[in-house]
This record gives C-alpha cells, sequence and structure tokens, in this order.
C-alpha cells in the first residue's frame, strides 16, 4: 500500500510540471471550428508524443517509451489537473491501439501503432449499431470474405470523431452459426475506402464530435482483420475493460479541477449581494460532489493496482464505471443548481463560463449510457463478481 | 499509488477471522489482547490500516467489545494501558461533536456530565475530554464517578451517562485528542463497513436460495441490479476506507480531510447497504429474531459517533469555502 509517489515519479512529476507551464495551449483559446480544433488536438499530442508523454508504457519496438504503466497514470494526472486540452486520438489511445497491441499481427502493430501515439493518423471505433447498442452481439454489419478480401455492408453510430479518421475499428459479422458472439470480427477498415459514408451528428451540447457511418460494400483486405476470424467479440470486451480500468484516474483529475472551477465560480458570483457560497447549503451540496468525487480516486486507485500489479482488469471495473458516472452526474448537476441564480442573467463576461456549466451538465447524462450502460454494469457485477444465480 | 494489502495485513485479516470464528463469549477482549490487536504504534504494532481490519471483522461478528476505545485511544498516547478495556466520555448532554466540552478540569481533577459512553460498566478507564481540548484517563471506579446506563440502539454496546465529580484524571499528550479524534472516526467507518459487508454477504446468499415464482430471487433482475449498487457502495466504502487509514499511515496532510470524507461516504453507503438487505431478504427481516437489525443498529450507531454524514459534508464544505483549492 502506498500513496506518495516514488522518487521517480516525483521526478517525472516535476518534469511533466515543467513541459505543461512551457507548452500546454490554452484550452480556452482553441479554435473553436471543430477543423481547426481537431488540427490543434492533433498538433498537441505530436507535441506530448515527441516529449516522450504518449504510449509511455507501450513498446519501444512500435514507438512507445517501454516504461511502468505507473508512469503513464503519473502523465495522464498531470495533463488532467493542468487542463490540458484532451489528444486527438483518444480511441486510437484508449480503444484500438491497446487492442492492437494485445491481439495485433506484429505487421500490424508495425504499420498502425507508430502513427496512432504521434497523431498522424486517427482512429474511430465502429462498435454500436442503430439496433444494436446494450445488446451489441446482435450487430448485422456483414463482412463476407470475397477472395483476399472482406466486403463490408452495414450502419454503425456513436462514431467518435468519425469525419477526421483515417482508420476504423469495425466489429462485422462474419459468419451466421453458432453462438452469435461467436460470428463476430474486428476489421481494421481504411476510411478511405469507396463505399463509407460518414455524417456527423449533432450532439445534446450543439457539438457534433460523433457520427453515423455507412458501409455499402466496403472492400477490406484481408490483412486487415485483427485476431482470428470469430475473435471481435473477444476483443471488444478486452478493449472496453482496459478503457474502464485505466481511465478513472486522470477522469478523477478532471472531475476534480471542475469542481474546484465550481467552488471558485461560487465564492466570485454574487446574488443578492452574498456570495453564492456563504450559503451552508451550497457548501454541503459541493462537498457531496467532493465526496463522490474523491472516493472515486479511492476505489480507482484499489482496481488500478491490482492492474499494475500484474492482475487482469477485472469485472470489478465495472464498479469503477459506475462510480466515475455518479461523481460525474452528480458534480455537474450540482454545479448547475449552485450557480442557477446566476446562469440567466446575461453578463457578457460570464456567458463562456454559463455555457461551460450548461454543456457539462447536459453531456454528463452521457457518463451513465457510453462504454456500457450502468445497467449493463449492473449485470456484470452480479453475474461475473457477485456469481448470483440466473435461475 | 495503490491500496493493495500487504501479506502480512491479509494474514493478520485471516487470523482475526479464526479468532472470532472460535470466540464469541466473555473471553473475547482477552483473547484480543493476547493475539495483539491492541498493540498499537511503534516498530512491531498495528498502524491505522490493520486496526481498520480488525475493527471491520469486529463488527462482521457484531463483537460486543470496546474496541473503536481501546484503539484509539491507544493509537492517540503512549500511555500503558496493558489489556485494559477504555471507554470514550466525549459527548456531552445537549451538545454536538464539534461543541468545545464544558467539562472542567481543577488541578488533577475533572467535573462534567457526558453521555453516549459506550461499554463503560465493563472498561478499567474512561479517556474523558474536557475543557481546553484536553483528553485524560480516569479510572473507571475512581471516586467521584457515576455511571448510569442509558437505553442504547445497538445492544451490543450499551450506553451509559456518566457524571465524573471531581475525578482523578491522568492527562494526556497534546496532540491526543486531535489522533484519538481522527483514528476514532475511521475506525467507526470500519466497523460501520464490517456490519453492512456481513448484510451484503448474507443477501446474496439468501437471494440465491430463496425460491419464488419458481426460482431464486436472485435470478431476477431488479433484485441483482439491487444487490450490484450494495456491492458498489460497500467495495467503494471499504476503499474510502483504506485510503484515509493509508493517509493516516503516512501522516499525510490530507490525512484528517481524508477521514471526514469517508465517515461522510461510509455513514450513507453503508445504510444504502444495510436497506437494500433488509429488502432483499424482505419481511423476515422485519422481524427480532432475524439477525438483520442488530446490524443495522451497529451501522447507526458508528454512523453518529464521532459525527454522521451531515456533520462530515459541513464540515468539508466549509473548507471548500474557505481554501483556496489546489489539485492532489
Amino acid at each position: 500500500m502506498r500513496l506518495t509517489p516514488t522518487e521517480s515519479e516525483r521526478r517525472l512529476q516535476e518534469e511533466i510540471r515543467g513541459f505543461l507551464a512551457a507548452e500546454r495551449p490554452d484550452a480556452a483559446r482553441l479554435p473553436h471550428a471543430l477543423d481547426a480544433r481537431m488540427e490543434a488536438l492533433r498538433a498537441w499530442q505530436a507535441r506530448c508524443y515527441a516529449a516522450g508523454y504518449v504510449g509511455r508504457a507501450w513498446p519501444l519496438e512500435f514507438g512507445g517509451g517501454g516504461r511502468p504503466g505507473a508512469e503513464q497514470i503519473v502523465i495522464d494526472q498531470e495533463l488532467a489537473a493542468a487542463g490540458a486540452p484532451e489528444f486527438a486520438n483518444t480511441v486510437g489511445l484508449d480503444v484500438l491501439g491497446p487492442s492492437l497491441l494485445r491481439f495485433g499481427a506484429d505487421a500490424q502493430r508495425r504499420r498502425y501503432i507508430p502513427a496512432i501515439l504521434a497523431a498522424e493518423e486517427i482512429w474511430c471505433q465502429g462498435f454500436s449499431e442503430p439496433d444494436a447498442g446494450s445488446d451489441l452481439a446482435s450487430l448485422r454489419t456483414r463482412a463476407d470474405e470475397r477472395g483476399e478480401e472482406f466486403v463490408l455492408s452495414g450502419q454503425k453510430t456513436w462514431v467518435s470523431w468519425g469525419q477526421f479518421a483515417r482508420w476504423c475499428g469495425v466489429l462485422a459479422r462474419t459468419h451466421d452459426a453458432g453462438p452469435r458472439h461467436r460470428g463476430i470480427s474486428m476489421l481494421i477498415v481504411d476510411m478511405r475506402s469507396p463505399g463509407i459514408e460518414v455524417r456527423p451528428m449533432t450532439q445534446i451540447t450543439g457539438h457534433a464530435e460523433f457520427c453515423e457511418l455507412f458501409l455499402d460494400e466496403v472492400a477490406v483486405p484481408r490483412a486487415n482483420l485483427l485476431g482470428e476470424l470469430g475473435d471481435g467479440w473477444k476483443i471488444a470486451m478486452h478493449t472496453l475493460g482496459h478503457e474502464r480500468g485505466t481511465a478513472a484516474l486522470p477522469r478523477q483529475v478532471k472531475l476534480r479541477t471542475w469542481l474546484d472551477r465550481a467552488v471558485r465560480v461560487a465564492a466570485e458570483r454574487t446574488v443578492d449581494g452574498a456570495p453564492l457560497i456563504d450559503d451552508p447549503a451550497v457548501q454541503t451540496a459541493l462537498a457531496r460532489a467532493l465526496v463522490a468525487v474523491e472516493v472515486l480516486r479511492h476505489h480507482a486507485y484499489r482496481t488500478v493496482g491490482e492492474f499494475l500489479n500484474g492482475g487482469a482488469v477485472g469485472p470489478d471495473s465495472s464498479s469503477v464505471k459506475l462510480l466515475m458516472a455518479e461523481a460525474e452526474q452528480r458534480l455537474a448537476a450540482t454545479a448547475l443548481d449552485v450557480l442557477a441564480p446566476t446562469l440567466e442573467h446575461a453578463d457578457a463576461e460570464a456567458v463562456e463560463e454559463n455555457e461551460f456549466w450548461h454543456e457539462t451538465y447536459l453531456y454528463s447524462r452521457a457518463a451513465t449510457i457510453y462504454g456500457g450502460t450502468q445497467q449493463i454494469q449492473r449485470n456484470i457485477i452480479a453475474d461475473r463478481v457477485l456469481g448470483l444465480p440466473q435461475e | 499509488m495503490d491500496l493493495e494489502l500487504s501479506d502480512e495485513q491479509r494474514w493478520l485479516t485471516e487470523s482475526v477471522e479464526t479468532l472470532l470464528a472460535r470466540e464469541a463469549g466473555p473471553e473475547l477482549w482477552d483473547r484480543l489482547v493476547e493475539f495483539g490487536a491492541l498493540t498499537v504504534g511503534g516498530e512491531d504494532g498495528l498502524g491505522p490500516v490493520e486496526l481498520c481490519l480488525i475493527a471491520r471483522a469486529l463488527a462482521a461478528h457484531l463483537a460486543p467489545v470496546p474496541y473503536v476505545a481501546g484503539a484509539a485511544v491507544r493509537f492517540a498516547a503512549d500511555a500503558d494501558l496493558g489489556g485494559d478495556a477504555v471507554a470514550l466520555a466525549l459527548l456531552e448532554p445537549g451538545a454536538s461533536w464539534d461543541a468545545a466540552p464544558s467539562t472542567s478540569v481543577d488541578g488533577d481533577l475533572v467535573t462534567g456530565r457526558k453521555v453516549a459512553v459506550e461499554h463503560a460498566a465493563t472498561a478499567e478507564r474512561l479517556a474523558v475530554v474536557a475543557a481546553g481540548r484536553v483528553v485524560g484517563l480516569v479510572d473507571a471506579g475512581a471516586p467521584g464517578v457515576t455511571l448510569a446506563a442509558q437505553p442504547a440502539l445497538d445492544p451490543t454496546a450499551p450506553m451509559y451517562a456518566v457524571e465524573l465529580v471531581d475525578a482523578p484524571m491522568v492527562a494526556l499528550g497534546a496532540s491526543a485528542l486531535r489522533r484519538m479524534t481522527t483514528i476514532g472516526t475511521l475506525l467507526a467507518a470500519a466497523e460501520a463497513v464490517g456490519a453492512a459487508g456481513r448484510m451484503l454477504e448474507d443477501a446474496c446468499a439468501y437471494a440465491a436460495e430463496r425460491r419464488q415464482f419458481g426460482r431464486t430471487i436472485a435470478s431476477f433482475q431488479a433484485l441483482r441490479h439491487l444487490l450490484a449498487d450494495m456491492y458498489v457502495r460497500q467495495a467503494s466504502a471499504w476503499s474510502s476506507v483504506l485510503y484515509a487509514a493509508a493517509a493516516l499511515d503516512e501522516d499525510a496532510d490530507e490525512a484528517a480531510r481524508a477521514v471526514s470524507v469517508a465517515k461522510a461516504y461510509v455513514s450513507r453507503a453503508t445504510r444504502e447497504v444495510a436497506h437494500g438487505a433488509i429488502q432483499v431478504f424482505g419481511g423476515i427481516a422485519v422481524t427480532a429474531e432475524h439477525p438483520a437489525h442488530r446490524f443495522l443498529r451497529r451501522i447507526i450507531v458508528r454512523e453518529r459517533q464521532f459525527g454522521d454524514a451531515a456533520h462530515h459534508e459541513r464540515a468539508l464544505g466549509r473548507a471548500l469555502a474557505v481554501v483556496p483549492q489546489t489539485v492532489p
């Protein structure tokens, strides 16, 4: 059991704080238009990669840093604490990259991993479909083998950054016989292929970060199969577990910066002449959000500890996922309620801040849906952690 | 940053479990003393993490011993208590856990009234908190000490009102009160987690056996989700206790705040687990013979001790409002 960083972790913290002080773009100054914004985020990831802060624990031979996983966690927490912008290639880094490392052939890893790390090629994931959400195994996108190719047809949805992606990890049905999840394979699809159409969807916040993806007889070379035929389900589950297991700590730090921001705004803004934060009910509401965010960190330390000490990301990552969603939703709703008396005053200087809190609240509703809904996480815990009987 | 238990800590947990499976009678306190469960601090003694592991195990068995008090006083001060049981005399009539005590000290004589003094009738010593943030030890049988039994929600933690009139007291060191309150708060939380953990385990076992509509009730999604939520509360409540214990062990700046976070969270979380368990057991859990209410009673008593969730949330909220925020 260890809370304080080791000497080498402390040195890394110092180093990255120095880097961030000099290099970090001001998140508020990033271009608003999505294309220009994407270019800025891509450049930011490339700078961080050049400095050794991206893929720190990924293998050296594929362009990673070859260092212990704990170092990446230190880095991710520092980035989040400094309010650094997110990386352009989050889907590549958190989702498909780990799958390629675990299941990919050497040629695939050499081809794709370095460009994921340097943000030279953006990745997206084609998992969900309009009729296959929580019941992902019912997906209907088909990949039929024709000689040395697969011919891929179907429709995918919630494809984050699909409009910028060069590659997409697509789950598609390759056989119909046997249990339905065994008939699914994972294909690496070139987004420049003929037969691909990407349509951005405007989200609840007004931004269009995710897309629908239409696949019409898209030819995919056989060499772009990830793992074996029929491995798609296994790869997807590994990937989602990985995301749940390691994303919690940087996410927690991000939530903590939001909480601190809400506290600061509540101290600056007044209603009827008194700072919002002087109200004991406001203090208690913020304290309850603080408790949720802190306990998320404590619980994530326990699961991440098991992971870093060589254990797999087990079904218990579902409890971290549930706490992460709960903390985010509580914090966002609390901030909205606490600041409410000032949110509708048309003070020009406050517009951006108000918009941030409205967007944060609106998008927080997604936290119990994406990456496996709250209900799916509860199913996983009931089945695999508690081992409750099915009949 | 990880919260993995060491091999020694795992071994300790198993040994305490073995001891509790064998010994449930009046000898339990002496067995715990022999085992070393009250050997606190120093090179070989127990630290906050180990104390929490023991407190959790004791509450899972509803052990009727004053462990929170005994361990807290030993952690707080380097007093030679041998195997004595100690009762904490902190709360005063009509006052909150925050209030400055009105119990007064004159030379080495202490005078005042205390309530909710657990296990006072079987304790050899009282740890009395007095004006000026002083804590001292008073022999329970000393002249000037009178006990009166108080109704107690948890019969395994009997409570007494204590009247002290010029009772001789030996004051403990200057930091003793702060240390005693911090560890006591945490141990109360650890006990609540122990009691709730037992309820969760029993509720899962019961749901897997009890049949209605021709199938186990655990097969119904409504109950599977309830039990899953209870598990998340229980597991994260324990994480918050372990984190605070590790912070206290490392004497981290944030230790006191981490203890408050744990107490606030555990108080609400363990009640939720207990309520969920009673729902799973159904009507039988509303009978006196079913053990559910005994665990719930222990949970509520530990929730109140050293301040409940609302108390700690108010304190954390006040701190948020005045202290400039930095990300840990």
